[in-house]
């Protein structure tokens, strides 16, 4: 908000009150004066009665339009769709109507099961089902979760997928009929379907599989009617086996790993698109560039299995240098609501390669700071060590695999450093300022002198 | 003052002198400490090396320690031989607490109820997300502390759980 130019209240930080309130986000639009609603990524951004009431309002959604999202952000009318240009998809079922039904479905289709909301997506409200007796709980929690989320609670079930790569195809379409495909994203490092690290290309990602899944998304977008941006998400094995699983009609979260690959502005052709615009460039002019990586620091603690934390923000240092992009709403002083997303900061990198583009994370990363809360720093810190990450070679059970025991290596003076350091912590101001020590020129000459 | 202090995997006794000299397991350290933001950072050259410590969070104590992070606990003399005289007068009582702050959207559970380890006992929404709590340990339900549908705070006793 402190970088935009002009800001109206929409309402209190319940979202149901505010950014899940399409009539007043919508009359604050009218009364501002502006004639077009970029929805973000989160909320109302895949929401077709939000994007019609936008449009019948008189004003240009930035998206696709309403009938697009209808019939796309309705999970299983969207797998019916990728099955009738020939894109497989994964044994699933229609929106069930109560726990027995559903509970039956699964029984049908063989454990594990993945219980998915019919009407949205960002992975909320979505349950694995390992057994039979964990489904009444498993339903009750999508079913809130899901109606909390979308106000729209009909789940469906699909078999889960294990030991796969989760990769997912940006996409671009004008109005005029002009479909192209920008790349792949790999976003396997997940916890709890929420994406923690995402990467382009995919590390695992030959050029003929690029190629077709590609041509995959294409075949969907068109056969949708699609316009502006959209993402078309997969789930591949490791023979290059991929199944459909669906399609994310809005901006993404990850967009700046493409970004940094392809060197376009996404957000800039989404409005150039919704203005009408065609697109300034065909497939085979589109061209990628090395290799980007993109961790999410979140307010989650992954030493506490990844438990959301919210509070105020002490301090806050964001990295920089060559090719590091750092998209964040961080500022020292802050307070982290409890009631949105956990997200503070996206930090990516991009490098000639992937080995440079994973150097300059781990420099980047490093680099950071971020106290009062716990983040999830400490788990990309670690995670772009990992033996399975470096070489590439990782699935969806990556994060589940981690162990945050595992202690750095650090000197003895780093240690001594640490524990001096730890005792202060816990002093209180007048104990520390009896230790505080006069400063003593030459210290602060050598100090200096080591920044040289 | 002596201190016992734990980082990770590591202990160590640290006493605290005059003039930034200290020891670390008896050995004597002259280091430049320099508290570079009050209470939450300090930058410490010792023996040549220089050293960026950050307090993430105070409870727990974690520590940013030059991009590395490290888990902490600090004990000094007195508390050290009063955790000893409180050891073996546990109650057998455990407290589930809330996590985090936010909306208690049920309570799986009423008083006099058995359960077991991990059993689901209440849903927390926050984030935008559902949280089962389950249970620390089996046994009975003893207290019901919270009701669903309303807000808490981080740290709230839910549950009492009375052990077997």
């Amino acid at each position: 908000m402190r970088a935009a130019d002009a800001a109206y209240p929409i309402g209190s930080a319940a979202p149901r009150e505010s950014y899940l309130n399409a009539k007043r986000i919508i009359a604050v639009a009218k009364r501002s004066g502006c004639d077009a609603i970029h929805p973000g990524y989160g909320f109302l951004s895949e929401n077709a009665d939000f994007a019609q009431a936008v449009t019948d309002a008189g004003l240009v959604f930035v998206g696709p339009p309403a009938k697009v999202q209808r019939l796309l952000g309705e999970k299983t009318a969207a797998r019916r769709l990728a099955r009738a240009v020939d894109v497989p998809v994964a044994e699933g079922t229609e929106p069930l109507r109560d726990a027995a039904a559903a509970r039956a479905a699964a029984n049908e289709i063989g454990y594990p099961v993945l219980l998915k909301p019919a009407g949205g997506g960002g992975g909320k409200g979505m349950r694995v089902v390992g057994r039979d007796e964990e489904f009444e709980a498993a339903w009750r929690g999508a079913t809130g979760e899901a109606t909390a989320a979308f106000g729209a609670p009909a789940l469906y079930l699909e078999r889960q997928i294990r030991n796969a790569r989760h990769i997912e195809m940006q996409i671009l379409a004008d109005g005029h009929g002009k479909v192209v495909w920008l790349g792949e994203r790999d976003c396997s490092i997940q916890r709890r379907h929420q994406k923690l690290i995402e990467e382009s290309p995919g590390p695992s990602v030959t050029d003929e599989l690029r190629a077709k899944l590609g041509a995959a998304a294409v075949r969907i977008a068109e056969r949708a009617g699609y316009v502006n941006a959209g993402t078309v998400e997969f789930l591949v094995d490791w023979n290059g086996q991929f199944n459909f699983l669906e399609v994310n009609t809005r901006l993404q979260v990850e967009h700046p790993v493409t970004e940094m690959v392809t060197g376009l502005d996404l957000v800039a052709l989404q409005l150039r698109i919704a203005g009408g615009e065609p697109l300034p460039f065909t497939q085979d002019q589109i061209t990628r560039q090395g290799a980007a990586i993109e961790c999410r620091i979140t307010a989650e603690d992954p030493f506490a299995g990844f438990a959301p934390a919210s509070g105020r923000v002490a301090l806050v240092r964001e990295p920089g240098g060559p090719g590091i992009r750092v998209d964040s709403a961080l500022f020292s002083g802050m307070t982290v609501p409890s009631e949105y997303d956990s997200l503070l900061a996206k930090v990516i990198a991009h490098g000639r390669d992937r080995v440079e583009a994973i150097a300059r994370m781990r420099r980047a990363l490093e680099e950071m700071r971020v106290a009062g809360i716990p983040t999830s720093l400490p788990f990309h810190r670690a995670a772009l060590f990992e033996q399975d990450f470096v070489v590439g070679r990782y699935n969806t059970d990556f994060v589940a695999g981690w162990d945050p025991k595992k202690a750095p290596d650090l000197t003895d003076g780093a240690v001594a450093a640490g524990a001096l350091a730890a005792v202060l912590a816990t002093r209180s101001r007048g104990e520390r300022r009896a230790l505080a020590v006069a400063d003593p020129a030459w210290a602060r000459a050598a100090r200096e002198d080591a920044l040289r | 003052m002596r201190y016992e202090v734990t980082l990770e995997d590591r202990r160590l006794r640290v006493e605290l002198g005059e003039n930034g000299r200290f020891t670390v397991d008896d050995r004597v350290v002259a280091a430049d400490v320099r508290e570079t933001v009050r209470g939450r950072q300090w930058s410490i050259t010792l023996e040549g090396s220089s050293h960026e410590i950050t307090v993430v969070t105070h409870d727990p104590l974690r520590l940013d320690l030059d991009g590395h992070d490290l888990r902490a606990a600090v004990i000094d003399e007195r508390a050290l031989r009063a955790r000893r005289e409180a050891v073996g007068s546990r109650t057998g009582r455990v407290e589930l607490r809330a996590p985090m702050p936010g909306l208690l959207k049920a309570v799986h559970v009423k008083e006099g109820d058995r359960v077991d380890a991990d059993a689901p006992l209440a849903t927390l929404e926050a984030m935008k997300m559902e949280n089962e709590l389950l249970a620390p340990s089996a046994g009975r339900i003893a207290k019901v502390r919270a009701t669903a549908g309303t807000k808490v705070e981080a740290g709230a006793v839910l549950i009492v759980i009375a052990g077997d």
